[in-house]
């Protein structure tokens, strides 16, 4: 019995230590402890209150574990990427929660606007209160699952986020029109948020009303299907975007990011724009009858429309890309 | 306020480098952890063994000593010695303290006197 609580106790130290010191660390206790039921006892035949009492004098099994572990970073995120883990993720809680109750409340109104009557609003209004706790504890746990992720691997791996530990390369104080406003790139987030939400949920929303009808303008089958393109483009705005909060200031971070990002968007909105099934083609149809007499060009437009959306996509894309650069390059020359 | 925690806490932080500073000086001869313990102990410089153990292995692991498990006496047991890199930094350390203990000495003593 008393070796066996001898045991059972190295056996909790040692069990999460490196494998090629278990042994080792096992045998130096067995004589520590040994050493110390010795002096306690002398020649006497320790019992087991003797082994109780020199055991809890070694201290609990998790402190003696804690000395010994040879691992330094003992924590998931530890400085010096706390402050930025923790200021990174109020914003995009922030963003999550914000976007997320917006898109479900459009979702909402939606569905509200079709039901015509007491029961079907009843019956909408438990389940835009449903799906909407739902939503919400889901996005909220995948957000904050991966940007503690992302930090956990940042700081495990020493990648390094921050210049500012040299003195020689600490940042020049940004002048006023250097500056990224802070609610700007906030609102870009949560834009992203909610396009990555609204697209994933309730792609509906984008309807047009004819003649009492809700045509919706994007095919729902092959969105549901493209999902992960929608999920990149979101993905790849938000890195961007928390760059630019991080940085702070047109610097050549964040012309290069933005340039990558901004490519790399247009590059899958091209993918996921060339196939011609994303939108709706009733709406192609229906658009170009109701134009038919008014004009050709508006015709014009709604039989290509897609070409016309992809068109505005990039042409959003490139300018902001040329923006940033351009403010980059002016402030970099002061 | 709670002085004695504040105290201890500081004390703990006065202690752990001095307490490898002894470690490595009490090492020239080798001896098993609990050897130590106990010399410490009678000197006025209580150590428990759980923080002593871990501290001896990872002064190893840095290259300052090494350890040799005995296996002729009854008990086996793991002896520490100082290596030649753990001289010269016990050396210099040495030298550190010496200066800086003399200097806080008679700061603190000016200090009493006015």
């Amino acid at each position: 019995m008393k070796n066996d609580l001898i045991e059972r106790y190295i056996y909790a130290v040692t069990k999460r230590l490196p494998q090629k010191v278990q042994k080792d660390i096992s045998d130096e206790l067995r004589t520590l402890i040994d050493d110390m039921l010795v002096e306690r006892c002398g020649e006497l035949v320790p019992e087991e209150k003797d082994i109780r009492v020199v055991l809890t004098e070694l201290g609990t099994p998790e402190e003696l574990y804690e000395k010994y572990n040879p691992d330094n970073k003992k924590c998931l995120i530890g400085s010096p990427y706390y402050s930025t883990y923790k200021y990174v993720l109020k914003i995009v809680m922030i963003c999550t929660i914000f976007g997320i109750i917006l898109a479900n409340i459009i979702s909402g109104i939606f569905d509200f606007s079709k039901s015509n009557s007491i029961e079907n609003i009843v019956s909408s209004s438990a389940t835009f209160i449903a799906s909407l706790i739902t939503n919400l504890i889901i996005s909220v746990g995948v957000a904050f699952g991966f940007v503690t992720a992302l930090f956990a691997f940042f700081y495990h791996k020493d990648i390094k986020i921050d210049t500012t530990s040299n003195l020689d390369s600490l940042p020049s104080v940004p002048k006023k029109n250097e500056k990224i406003s802070k609610v700007d790139s906030i609102i870009s987030i949560g834009i992203s948020v909610i396009f990555l939400v609204v697209f994933l949920t309730a792609p509906q929303i984008f309807c047009i009303v004819m003649y009492n009808e809700f045509i919706p303008i994007f095919n729902l089958e092959t969105i549901r299907q493209t999902w992960y393109i929608i999920v990149m483009f979101s993905v790849v705005g938000i890195i961007r975007d928390v760059v630019r909060l991080i940085e702070g200031r047109y610097s050549k971070k964040v012309m290069i990011i933005t340039i990558i990002a901004n490519v790399s968007s247009a590059l899958l909105a091209i993918w996921w724009l060339a196939d011609d099934k994303i939108i709706n083609p009733n709406i192609s149809k229906s658009m170009t009858s109701l134009f038919d007499e008014n004009g050709q060009f508006m015709s014009n437009i709604f039989s290509n429309f897609q070409d016309f959306f992809l068109t505005i996509i990039i042409f959003a894309f490139m300018l902001d890309m040329l923006v940033t650069v351009f403010k980059c390059l002016k402030s970099k020359e002061k | 306020m709670n002085h004695d925690e504040i105290v201890s806490g500081l004390i703990l932080e006065l202690r752990r480098g001095t307490l490898i500073l002894l470690v490595l000086s009490q090492l020239k001869e080798p001896m098993y952890g609990y050897n130590l313990v106990k010399k410490l102990q009678d000197n006025g410089i209580p150590i428990e063994a759980n923080t002593l153990y871990p501290l001896m292995r990872r002064l190893e692991s840095q290259g300052l000593l090494k350890s040799e498990w005995e296996t002729s006496e009854a008990k086996p047991r793991k002896y520490y010695k100082i290596t030649d890199d753990g001289l010269i930094v016990l050396e210099r350390v040495v030298n550190h303290w010496n200066n800086f203990s003399q200097n806080v000495n008679r700061l603190l003593e000016d200090n009493n006197e006015k």
